[in-house]
């Protein structure tokens, strides 16, 4: 309750003093337990903002759908994406104020170890969730028969009708023209087969390494439950080990695939190692 | 068994060795269709997981690194090939696949044997879903 009020106070303050012209937080959804993004220009209308379980969409990509100065009620995965957006030169840091604030989820994020904000301008410390999450189901995964891992992957993306809502949510797909939609040349069939469907999940998931935050905004906005952070989570848990880098904790680190080192690991060429 | 292996190669090195390989007449099979790309820092993963639809294998190639034409296309190239080859095996695909190597434009040698290894392997794979085909 306390950190909602200091939510409602900090909002009203910058609103009231013109230093923005929205806030972005969150209000009651329509369906119980489940909170909607909301916009606050009217500084009477922070009455309506909410901080609780369900308060789980990340709200980063909305800053970059708009070019007013904003504020916006960020709790790990919305720093950390916006960490990205600011170093992938697609957000004015100055544009943004970050009123941070413990991410007060429970249901939907309990694979997340970063529930407070990497960055803010203001931080309400909440209670702090201690979340292990230690890839576990990544290596019960890879323990599976190869046949069995393929036709699990072909059965997930086989009920994919490709409406892209999941690349439209992610913070990380912000591309004006996305590979999917490319004409000339076409690089990936429009149709829903298992084939097109896989290459589009495939190539995404690569789009997004070493950027994705594991917000599972993807997975939430998928209209036919289509759960594919496994591919994400892999991959999140190979830039780690191979590159030594999680995505979007501070502004300095270079983005890992934007970078290399000399030594870097080779395991993937002929007569390589294999990797873990 | 005719299989399809599509190989992307950089123009300044692993092209050039594929051109000395012919010149020199070093034999390699014929099942190799050569994409010339400009560097292996061109190859998107996209192109692997599309040429999958259509063939049976990949290998992509470029130059040793240090040798890369544009310094470190090479070097960032590879963090991506490190992750899609673990994701490739990651989910089910064998190894023999998809391959990698690095060959310069004296090694023409070099790009038979690669190229006969990588056939022979994908020759001794089962056959090849691409993707699951048709749902
Ligand atoms: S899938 Fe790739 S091309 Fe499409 S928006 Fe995401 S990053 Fe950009
Ligand atoms: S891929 Fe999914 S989990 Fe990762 S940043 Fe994008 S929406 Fe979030
Ligand atoms: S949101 Fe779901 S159905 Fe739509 S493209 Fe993404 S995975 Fe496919
Ligand atoms: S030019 Fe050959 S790898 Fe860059």
């Amino acid at each position: 309750m306390s950190v909602l009020n200091d939510i409602k106070l900090k909002a009203k303050e910058l609103l009231e003093k013109g230093d923005v012209d929205v806030v972005i937080g969150y209000a009651k959804g329509t369906l119980n337990g489940k909170c909607t993004p909301y916009f606050v220009r009217n500084a009477n209308d922070v009455e309506n903002l909410v901080w609780e379980n369900g308060c789980d969409i990340n709200l980063a990509n909305y800053l970059l759908k708009i070019s007013d100065k904003a504020a916006v009620i960020a709790k790990g995965c919305d720093t950390r994406s916006i960490v990205n957006l600011v170093k992938e030169n697609q957000l004015d840091r100055e544009r943004v104020v970050i009123i941070g604030a413990s991410c007060p989820s429970t249901e939907s994020c309990q694979k997340c170890n970063h529930p407070d904000p990497v960055i803010a301008d203001v931080f309400l410390q909440g209670e702090t969730k201690v979340n292990n999450d230690d890839f576990s189901d990544l290596e019960s995964f890879s323990k599976l028969p190869s046949e069995e891992r393929r036709n699990y992957i072909y059965k997930e993306v086989s009920k994919c009708i490709r409406c892209y809502a999941c690349r439209n949510v992610c913070p990380a797909c912000y591309c004006k023209e996305c590979f999917v939609e490319e004409n000339l040349p076409a690089w990936i069939g429009k149709t829903t087969n298992t084939s097109d469907n896989m290459i589009f999940h495939l190539t995404r998931a690569i789009h997004v390494a070493g950027r994705c935050v594991g917000c599972g905004e993807c997975v939430r906005a998928c209209p036919m439950g289509v759960d594919l952070s496994i591919l994400n989570r892999k991959i999140m848990k190979d830039v780690k080990e191979l590159f030594n880098v999680e995505s979007g904790l501070d502004l300095d680190t270079k983005l890992p695939l934007n970078d290399y080192k000399e030594d870097d690991p080779q395991y993937f060429l002929i007569g390589g190692e294999k990797c873990e | 068994m005719d299989r399809k292996i599509i190989a992307f190669l950089c123009n300044w090195c692993s092209y050039a060795g594929a051109d000395l390989a012919g010149v020199s007449r070093f034999q390699y099979p014929a099942n190799l269709r050569i994409v010339r790309v400009p560097c292996s820092g061109r190859v998107d993963p996209l192109f692997i997981f599309t040429a999958l639809k259509n063939a049976d294998g990949v290998l992509v190639a470029g130059c040793h690194p240090g040798d890369c034409h544009y310094t470190s296309g090479n070097l960032v190239a590879r963090r991506k090939f490190a992750l899609t080859k673990s994701l490739l095996e990651f989910i089910g695909i064998e190894d023999g696949r998809v391959q990698f190597d690095w060959i310069s434009a004296a090694e023409g040698n070099r790009f038979a044997e690669t190229a006969t290894k990588v056939v022979e392997d994908v020759e001794k794979l089962e056959e090849w879903d691409r993707w699951g085909g048709e749902k």
